[in-house]
């Protein structure tokens, strides 16, 4: 048990860039999106039980902070505090440097989407997952995921215009 | 008449992602080479998947706060276990580690251990290097000099091993391409030299599967090298045989 524990930890410490730029893409506030990572590798660790054998850590891991994300947006609603990523109150968007112009307009396009199109958005298009990843990722059906992309994208390029 | 309306957004977006099969893959390779209506739907695809992940490409290289490494190493690693101050220890890379962004400097400083992976891995196809050091630069050679010389992204044969991916012209003029390699599970950017490429950028791909399922989905690295000195749009297909027929000449 101890070198699973070893193995898992190494294998998380190996994602956090990635889940530190899913997180990234969902909240535009680097701290909200650390904390984000943060609560999401201590639920994983908690539930380490039910990684299944053979599965995608990655997915599992990108699948619980979707979870994470939902709660805290949830959370948030019910204190009634802004449960749009614009939060900006306490800490800084971005340390200076950190976001560059491109990278904020393309999230300032994202965070218009619907929450369920910016997650299959952000796994597939940010991240490059599979579309079987994603959907075992986010636990909706192919078909769904594809359809959530597909609206997803014509907002996007709508937002965004042609020329980057 | 044309032909675009047989293929439907899904299709087009699902050729960009990678997800169709090699049969139907093949058959849409076909119809954009005859069809510049398919074609620009499938550039605008492909730029768009490309800008999302160029736009969070830094995140990777940002350094990983140190909450972040203690909440990963486990509720029962001991807290003064690694005492490493502000230096970021990254995972010893193999297995499922995510492909580390490199640096100019950094990957130069890898490119030969790299090159000699690219080099066997490349040499088990049958075919000769595709990267080769020529006045202290990398340049591409065999295979890889021609596919960027001769090979357009939009009429390329879906298994064709090297695969060319974005061409567009760097801030200085010159001309850029981006490739992957597809039996040696790699990546980069060559930009026009005089009548040779220069190796820009070369990095693993992290996919599992161990071959590059798309252009779009570069290493982060490539993407970087990319970002960094790509001048306006990338080509269009138009554009790209222009170049082509041009011999790749650089405009200023």
């Amino acid at each position: 048990m101890i070198t699973g524990a070893e193995e898992l930890s190494e294998q998380i410490v190996g994602l956090l860039p990635r889940l530190r730029r899913f997180a990234r893409t969902l909240s535009r506030n680097q701290h909200d999106a650390d904390d984000l990572v943060q609560a999401a590798i201590e639920r994983a660790w908690r539930h380490q039980s039910q990684l299944k054998p053979g599965a995608s850590l990655a997915s599992w891991m990108f699948g619980i902070m979707k979870n994470a994300w939902i709660d805290d947006r949830r959370a948030r609603g019910r204190r009634g505090e802004v449960a749009l990523p614009e939060d900006s109150g306490d800490h800084p968007a971005v340390n200076p440097g950190d976001m560059n112009t491109e990278m904020w307009s393309v999230s300032e396009a994202m965070a218009k989407l619907p929450e369920e199109q910016r997650l299959a958005i952000a796994l597939v298009l940010v991240e490059g997952l599979s579309y079987k990843e994603a959907a075992e990722a986010l636990d909706i059906p192919m078909g769904t995921l594809t359809s959530r992309l597909a609206r997803g994208r014509t907002a996007l390029a709508a937002a965004l215009g042609g020329a980057p | 008449m044309s032909a675009t309306d047989e293929y439907d957004n899904e299709t087009v977006t699902a050729y960009v992602d990678g997800e169709l099969e090699a049969a139907r893959r093949a058959e849409i390779d076909a119809a954009i080479a005859k069809d510049a209506a398919l074609a620009a739907r499938v550039d605008v695809q492909r730029k768009l998947r490309a800008r999302l992940g160029q736009a969070f490409a830094g995140v990777e290289r940002e350094p990983v706060p140190e909450r972040l490494l203690a909440a990963a190493r486990g509720p029962e690693a001991a807290p003064t276990q690694s005492p490493r101050g502000n230096v970021v220890p990254f995972p010893a890379r193999g297995t499922r580690a995510p492909a580390q962004p490199w640096r100019a400097r950094e990957w130069l400083a890898m490119a030969a251990s790299l090159l000699l992976g690219v080099a066997i891995s490349w040499r088990w196809l049958g075919a000769g290097e595709p990267v080769e050091m020529q006045g202290g630069a990398l340049v591409a050679s065999n295979q890889l000099a021609t596919a960027l010389d001769t090979q357009l992204a939009s009429s390329q044969p879906a298994d064709a091993d090297v695969r060319i991916g974005l061409s567009f012209k760097a801030r200085g003029g010159d001309f850029c391409r981006s490739f992957t390699l597809r039996g040696a599970a790699s990546a980069g950017l060559a930009c026009r030299a005089g009548d040779r490429w220069r190796i820009e950028a070369l990095a693993k791909s992290d996919d599992a599967s161990g071959e590059l399922r798309q252009a779009a989905t570069l290493p982060p690295a490539v993407l970087a090298a990319i970002e960094a000195s790509i001048d306006g749009d990338a080509l269009d297909a138009e554009a790209e045989a222009a170049a082509q027929g041009a011999g790749w000449k650089t405009t200023r």
